[in-house]
């Protein structure tokens, strides 16, 4: 029934017997794995989502997105994943973010101080209020409406480079194991307070 | 044309119940050979999903959409199907069906050594006289030719050597088996259990029966939680063919296989009033070879070994072997799926689990059981299947605002319990819901396609409704908020329980095979994968697949021996 058991997302989701082992001292802009196939970032845009996601998912007294090689997956997403209509709405939201500190800040992006970036990223986030999903993302076909559903092109680049942030730090073994908790080989279901980890599961 | 002799038995399918009869026939002596349309998968090396860290799956985990659109349109939408597991899986493009596009069927198929029973649910329960009865007594279908004691020694006998999982409960409509240990229910399950249980006298919840062991048992190990079990299991707590039959059938001496193989028909010999031979295509080179043996065994699924049959024509057979009733084909059926409910238990946040249960909570039938007041709106039930968890940073990340430091900070613990309850429902059998060969289209081997044509009717709606309402019901009365009812529009195989098409029955003018799985006019011909259903329960049906083809081996070697056959 784990079949439908629902909720793919939160029960069984990935186990693993990783080589787990120390954080991989990963840096951004180094190759944590995977290539990418089809290159098409410029150095630029690089940067940009770069900065992006280490917005989003900050460093704090854990690794941030950069050190856990977040832009990297990010880039791979995009370059080799995504559909032209998806990177066309990625790229025009890049895009955006300069006119956008152009028109308040004159100056583009990446010239900007924290606070500006921040507020870039705030205003792309307003983007999302209006828009009407093309899909739910939930209602799998035929079965249980928990199961994750098509996925939504359509939707704003916030929530594009959030989704992509989110998923890039949570998967990686930095986000899956230092920040969140990693047990591959729990030998046992059972009740556990949540004050006995602290903090959730990764998978 | 070659042609080989030197097999007792042949068997067609490498899945649930063609590993049983491979297992059964070889460990009573007898030369077997299984032929398999698909590849090769040795046990454990060929897993190359399983426990691969979530940093190690492509694309976060993402489906291959332009991938799985073209060649994977069907499998891709299973709920284990990813890039884990997808090596197991039919390539669709390469398999074509047809369909009419107003009554789609989803035809899940496994195409590797083992088939199905890698990545299968492994949920198990009986059936009971409630089921055996049903189509005597309402008059939907035909009576079964079997009763609950006919089949209940050999549900033990193949639930000792799978290792089945399970909390006995004592009711006479899903009788208890031969249990391990049960999985453990978390805190919230049992809360709503509890609730259950109090509001309303006739209901139960109890944790999911599965085939998953507990202990360490015939030579496999105990589960050890790390979840995915689809991706294989290289200890064997689950039962496959890979971890359970193949080395039993194997240790033997007694079993040759070849993967690779597509059965395209069968010859028939009207003079003994047997098959003959069963013609072969090697999948990689197109050559055809015709293999004969004194039985044989069709366990290709439902859906292929029905194909197989109506692609078996000859003068004696004119619409397809062992066909005289025309029953072949007809009486399709499946479970609804996709119906129920979920809702947020508010509070507890304190309370967590640990580990990744592979099985979820099972709620039993509690409609139109005997001395009950009937439905008015619908015949035979239902089940739940469910469970509640804690949401995790995928879904609870969809919910949480804005970025930065208080974000992150958010997802460290998990989001609140959630509770799910989704319901299987019985299909009644319907002569007009059926597969056919096509007129027209045939596949890469020139065998023509499979043609469908079957949607549930009114009596499956009619209890759908009520499979929401009461999930519904029994969530807000655990306390759930927020609860919503979906409804999926399931249609035919969405389940994955597909079965019928060569049903069993006491009269040869009606039904395919008779009570030992036997062809009625061929006599060492037995079917024993689901398209010998005569009626569909509403329980998951594998482990009836599975006792009733070591019955009908039983059967058959005795017959066989006897000079019967």
């Amino acid at each position: 029934m784990d079949r439908r058991t629902l909720l793919k997302n939160t029960a069984m989701v990935l186990g693993g017997l990783a080589s787990a082992s120390v954080a991989r001292a990963v840096l951004a802009g180094v190759d944590s794995g995977v290539a990418v196939k089809t290159p098409i970032f410029t150095a630029l845009q690089r940067e940009k989502c770069s900065v992006l996601t280490e917005i989003i998912i900050p460093r704090t007294d854990t690794p941030g997105a950069i050190d856990a090689g977040v832009p990297h997956f990010v880039e791979v997403m995009v370059s080799d994943w995504y559909t032209d209509r998806e990177r066309q709405i990625f790229f025009a939201g890049l895009e955006a973010l300069d006119q956008y500190c152009t028109d308040n800040f004159e100056k583009r992006f990446l010239e900007c101080s924290a606070e500006q970036r921040i507020n870039a990223l705030e205003q792309a986030e307003k983007d999302i209020k209006d828009y009407k999903p093309e899909t739910d993302g939930m209602a799998g076909e035929g079965e249980g409406s928990l199961l994750p559903g098509p996925e939504d092109e359509g939707k704003p680049f916030f929530s594009k480079i959030k989704e992509l942030t989110v998923l890039g730090y949570y998967t990686s073994e930095v986000g899956a194991t230092e920040e969140l908790r990693y047990d591959p080989m729990p030998m046992e279901y059972t009740d556990i307070e949540f004050s006995e980890i602290g903090r959730q599961w990764s998978s | 044309m070659n042609t080989e002799t030197d097999f007792d038995a042949i068997v067609v399918g490498s899945g649930i119940s063609g590993g049983w009869a491979a297992k059964e026939l070889t460990e009573k002596g007898l030369k077997v050979l299984m032929l398999e349309r698909g590849a090769p998968i040795r046990h454990g090396a060929d897993y190359k999903g399983e426990h691969m860290a979530p940093w190690d799956i492509p694309f976060g985990g993402k489906p291959l959409r332009e991938l799985y659109k073209n060649e994977y349109a069907i499998q891709s939408k299973i709920y284990a199907f990813d890039e884990t597991t997808r090596h197991f899986f039919n390539n669709d493009k390469e398999n074509p069906y047809v369909y009419n596009e107003e009554k789609p069927f989803q035809w899940k198929r496994g195409d590797v050594l083992g088939g199905r029973s890698l990545t299968w649910g492994r949920q198990v329960y009986r059936w009971s006289d409630l089921d055996f009865e049903a189509n005597k007594n309402d008059g939907h279908g035909i009576d079964w030719p079997i009763r609950y004691k006919d089949i209940a020694p050999w549900y033990s006998y193949v639930e000792k050597f799978v290792g089945v999982s399970g909390e006995a409960l004592g009711l006479p409509h899903l009788p208890d088996g031969e249990f391990q240990p049960p999985m453990a229910m978390n805190f919230m399950e049992r809360k709503i259990k509890k609730s259950i249980e109090e509001n309303f006298p006739e209901r139960h919840m109890t944790i999911g029966r599965c085939a998953i062991q507990t202990e360490a048992k015939n030579n496999r190990g105990a589960c050890h939680y790390c979840g995915p079990c689809a991706r294989g299991c290289s200890v064997g707590a689950y039962f496959s063919s890979q971890s359970s039959t193949l080395p039993a059938a194997e240790k033997t001496g007694n079993l040759t296989t070849l993967t690779q193989s597509v059965v395209e028909g069968l010859d028939y010999d009207p003079a003994q009033g047997k098959v003959s031979g069963v013609r072969v295509i090697d999948a990689q080179t197109g050559a055809k070879k015709t293999y004969r043996a004194k039985l044989v065994f069709l366990c290709a699924s439902t859906v292929a070994s029905t194909q197989i049959l109506l692609n078996s024509k000859s003068e004696s057979f004119r619409n397809g072997m062992a066909n005289r009733s025309g029953a072949l084909g007809r009486y399709l059926m499946d479970h609804t799926d996709g119906n129920g409910a979920y809702g947020i238990m508010t509070g507890d946040l304190d309370k967590y689990h640990k580990g990744n249960r592979p099985n979820g909570v099972y709620i039993p039938r509690f409609r139109n059981l005997p001395g009950q007041s009937q439905s008015p709106n619908f015949l035979r039930g239902y089940g739940y299947q469910g469970g509640s968890m804690r949401m995790d940073w995928k879904q609870m990340s969809q919910q949480v605002p804005g970025f930065g430091v208080r974000f992150k900070q958010s997802l460290r613990a998990p989001g609140p319990w959630i509770a799910y309850l989704g319901g299987f429902g019985e299909h009644l059998p319907d002569q007009n819901s059926r597969m056919m060969l096509d007129d027209n289209q045939v596949d890469r081997f020139g065998i023509p396609q499979v043609r469908f044509d079957s949607a549930f009717g009114k009596n499956e709606k009619a209890m759908a409704v009520d499979v929401v309402e009461q999930a519904e019901l029994m969530l807000k009365t655990a306390g759930a908020t927020m609860v919503k009812g979906f409804t999926s529009n399931s249609t035919p195989g969405d389940a994955i329980h597909e079965m019928g098409t060569a049903r069993m029955g006491n009269d040869p003018s009606e039904s395919v095979l008779n009570g030992w799985n036997q062809a009625h006019d061929v006599k060492n011909l037995f079917v024993t994968d689901g398209s010998c259903m005569t009626s569909s329960s509403c329980v998951n049906p594998s482990i009836t697949y599975m006792a009733l083809t070591a019955r009908a081996v039983d059967y058959a070697v005795k017959q066989l021996h006897a000079g019967n056959i």
